[in-house]
């Protein structure tokens, strides 16, 4: 039963009630245009990170069972040249590649290759899933193997149950559901963290592709927009003028509601995949 | 004094584990408690001997709270005047100390480590043999699962011996033996249970011996016939989900049974191709295995079942059984290996497709030793039925049927099959999974020790079912440790020992 006294659900429901309480504070004070580059921003990250994950979740499950078959299949070539191409991606840092396929998106979005929104997330979350689905992969393949070595495999297998089956029924989704899940929230905190490094990394001009015009606002590009530096430089102004905290929560709300937001998602994030772990005894 | 029966409840949560109204053994007496594997018998023997987790578990024993039963008198004289040897003994032995010195901890301190009593269960092996195994922390595979396995039972009987030369009358000392042969072959069985008796004959003392292994029964009756009087026979057998009763087990019974038990009259041999033909001489792991028809072990010989025939493969623990059915299944490869499945010709080389295409399920069928393993535990009963090459999909009907050839028709509900398998006893478990591969039409059917954790009406259902796929014109290869039952039940002719 999910109840406030479990880790994982106590901290969804912290997340959730401090957004809300966020969203009503900006409503009743952010300005008008700069309330709807937050919404924007928060709700475009979120729906990337969410198509992240999804992205992963096929991917990492795909490359699972394509190296099982080549594996099985005893087709060693196709499995070394599969496992190589794996470890080539494994070997690019994900910031450089997710930069590199933000630099790619922005070219075919400047020469009007993509013109859709949805498209152009579906591109973003493809480049973040090719370098984050190997942890997925890894998770989905040290799971079959454990399972592989137990009698288990073989005994369904000796009864004519077929390996798609025991592989994806079975040992993936029967005895491994919770393990994909649990990494699918780490993916979530991930995809966010990534995200809005990209972005700052972007929105200070290292691309002329890939900048904060062609891009989806995002929680990352936002926090690298000029009012919301003036705004983070504001928290530094109290240290020396403690007098002027008051004003942060009026006048400074955007960099602030930003910045609040993208550490407090990853922290809660953190915990709710912790708690899960802890309440499912990983 | 021990109470004649015990009330005893013991609840996880709001889940109901086992529950006995009239848990009472034989005072002063040997009484072997049979009953499937899983049922509660070494739960309701820890919960007596205030053993069980206090914080984990829900217990009540005769109404009263278990910290009260923990605290009270007896039970603390029981614990210390007795002594309890649990199922595993890689469980009961600390890694960090030598087995000398657990040998000689506590109570024990005061006894000499290497007696008459361990001598006695190696067999009058040299002595420096037995010094080498005291002088090693157990580890999981060293010393051997029978050698920790015969030290525990050392243990015990130092604290049976300190027992013996007391000149205090101590009428609430308890000996429990959860499993005590499980690991242990037919001739050191036998030497335990002389020694238990020996020391028995000297001073009567309450014993609990936990077992599976019937043929005890015979062993008792023809060696050891003049303390039969002092021996108890009892079951435990459930007569609700988790509530389960305990009554005499009948010794005579189960004598006649195996009296009457005969190996079944196969007619003519036919001209039919045989449904399996393995050669004799195979190689794996670095071992050689030859298979062998005389018991000997001298005449090497093709191993061959015809259809409709029941083939026995005897060989000692850890010799090679279990290998050997997983080479015939083409799941180990062995070197140079060649045979004939069902008109199938397979080698060392061929490919696990055709093993999946055409053998699996379809020409043969394999059931594993251990349950727990063998079967997805993360899935519903129904569950474990569907995915198998059948002719067509089992509903609920179907599968209550199959269920009750094995189960108790009244037990077969849709909540039953909704159950999850993790939820099943030992004996439940173990009767699913003979049926997930009996239920299939295959030419050849592998059982490795299929009586494993069955009480005596499951050993009989079981036996019976075999003998029905038999008649069908199954072909079915055993492995199994049950010598006394199976030796009763194939005739020599087809009986093959592995060496």
């Amino acid at each position: 039963m999910l109840s406030l006294r479990n880790k994982d659900v106590r901290w969804a429901f912290i997340w959730l009630v401090t957004t809300a309480i966020i969203a009503v504070w900006d409503i009743l004070f952010l300005n008008k245009p700069a309330l709807k580059l937050v919404v924007a921003g928060f709700f475009n990250t979120f729906i990337i990170a969410f198509l992240v994950i999804f992205v992963t979740l096929l991917m990492g499950w795909m490359a699972t069972l394509g190296l099982h078959y080549l594996q099985e299949g005893k087709h060693k070539t196709g499995y070394l040249l599969l496992n190589f191409f794996f470890n080539l991606i494994r070997s690019v840092p994900q910031v450089i590649g997710i930069l590199l396929g933000y630099v790619a998106v922005g070219m075919c979005i400047q020469q009007g290759l993509v013109h859709s929104g949805f498209a152009i997330f579906a591109l973003l979350s493809f480049c973040m899933g090719l370098f984050i689905f190997l942890e997925m992969a890894d998770c989905m393949w040290e799971r079959i193997d454990h399972y592989q070595k137990l009698d288990f495999y073989n005994a369904m297998r000796v009864c004519g149950v077929s390996q798609s089956r025991i592989i994806n029924f079975n040992i993936l989704w029967k005895n491994s559901r919770i393990h994909i899940f649990n990494k699918l929230i780490s993916v979530m905190g991930i995809a966010v963290f990534l995200q809005c490094s990209v972005d700052f990394i972007i929105s200070v001009g290292l691309s002329t592709q890939a900048n904060q015009v062609t891009l989806p606002t995002t929680l990352g590009n936002l926090l690298a927009n000029l009012d919301s530096k003036q705004d983070i430089l504001a928290v530094g102004n109290t240290l020396t003028h403690p007098l002027y905290f008051p004003h942060l929560f009026f006048e400074h709300l955007q960099g602030l509601t930003v910045a609040f937001l993208i550490v407090f998602s990853l922290l809660c994030i953190h915990n709710i995949a912790n708690g899960y772990a802890e309440r499912h005894r990983l | 004094m021990i109470p004649e029966r015990y009330c005893i409840t013991i609840k996880s949560g709001n889940r109901s584990i086992v529950k006995c109204d009239d848990f009472g053994v034989g005072w002063e007496k040997i009484n072997f408690l049979f009953g499937e594997s899983g049922i509660g018998k070494s739960l309701l023997c820890k919960a007596v001997y205030g053993l069980l987790d206090r914080d984990e578990l829900d217990i009540a024993v005769n109404g009263e709270t278990y910290e009260k039963h923990c605290s009270d008198t007896l039970t603390n004289d029981i614990k210390r005047s007795g002594f309890f040897v649990f199922q595993e003994p890689s469980s009961h032995f600390n890694p960090l100390l030598r087995i000398r010195e657990q040998l000689s901890e506590g109570s024990l301190s005061r006894r000499q480590v290497l007696d008459d009593s361990v001598r006695r269960l190696f067999e009058n092996s040299d002595d420096k043999a037995i010094q080498k195994i005291l002088d090693l922390y157990p580890k999981p595979f060293r010393p051997s699962g029978g050698e920790k396995q015969r030290m525990l039972l050392a243990m015990a009987f130092k604290k049976i011996d300190s027992f013996l030369e007391s000149k205090k009358e101590d009428r609430n000392a308890v000996f429990v033996f959860d499993e005590p042969t499980g690991s242990l072959d037919n001739n050191y069985r036998n030497l335990f249970l002389s020694l238990l008796l020996e020391k028995y004959a000297q001073k009567p003392f309450t014993a609990l011996f936990i077992t599976h292994d019937y043929s005890i029964i015979s062993r008792i009756h023809t060696h050891h016939k003049n303390l039969l009087s002092h021996v108890c026979f009892k079951e435990l057998s459930r007569k609700t989900d988790t509530l389960v009763e305990l009554h005499d087990f009948s010794s005579v019974e189960y004598l006649k049974w195996l009296d009457a038990s005969r190996p079944p009259r196969y007619e003519q041999p036919s001209r039919q191709k045989p449904v399996l033909s393995a050669q004799a001489n195979f190689s794996i792991f670095g071992r050689s295995y030859t298979i062998c028809k005389d018991e000997a072990r001298t005449i090497p010989a093709r191993l061959t079942i015809g259809k409709g025939e029941m083939v026995y493969i005897k060989a000692a623990s850890g010799v090679g059984k279990t290998t050997l059915a997983k080479i015939i299944m083409g799941l180990y490869r062995a070197q140079r290996f060649s045979m004939t499945l069902s008109g199938i010709d397979a080698t060392h080389e061929t490919p696990n497709s055709v093993w999946a295409k055409r053998i699996w399920g379809k020409k043969a069928g394999m059931v594993f030793q251990h349950a727990d393993e063998a079967l997805d535990l993360a899935i519903t009963i129904r569950e474990t039925f569907q995915g198998l090459p059948l002719a067509h999909k089992l509903n609920s009907d179907d599968i209550k049927n199959a269920l009750a050839q094995l189960f108790d028709r009244e037990s077969l509900t849709d909540a039953f099959l909704k159950r999850k398998v993790a939820y099943l006893s030992g004996g439940q478990k173990q009767r699913l999974n003979l049926l997930r591969t009996l239920i299939l039409n295959t030419d050849l059917i592998i059982l490795d020790e299929p009586l494993n954790g069955l009480d005596f009406l499951g050993v009989k259902r079981v036996l019976g079912m075999l003998e029905e796929k038999r008649r069908a014109g199954s072909s079915i290869l055993l492995i199994s440790h049950n010598e006394e039952i199976f030796d009763s039940l194939i005739d020599r002719e087809r009986i093959y020992y592995l060496a």
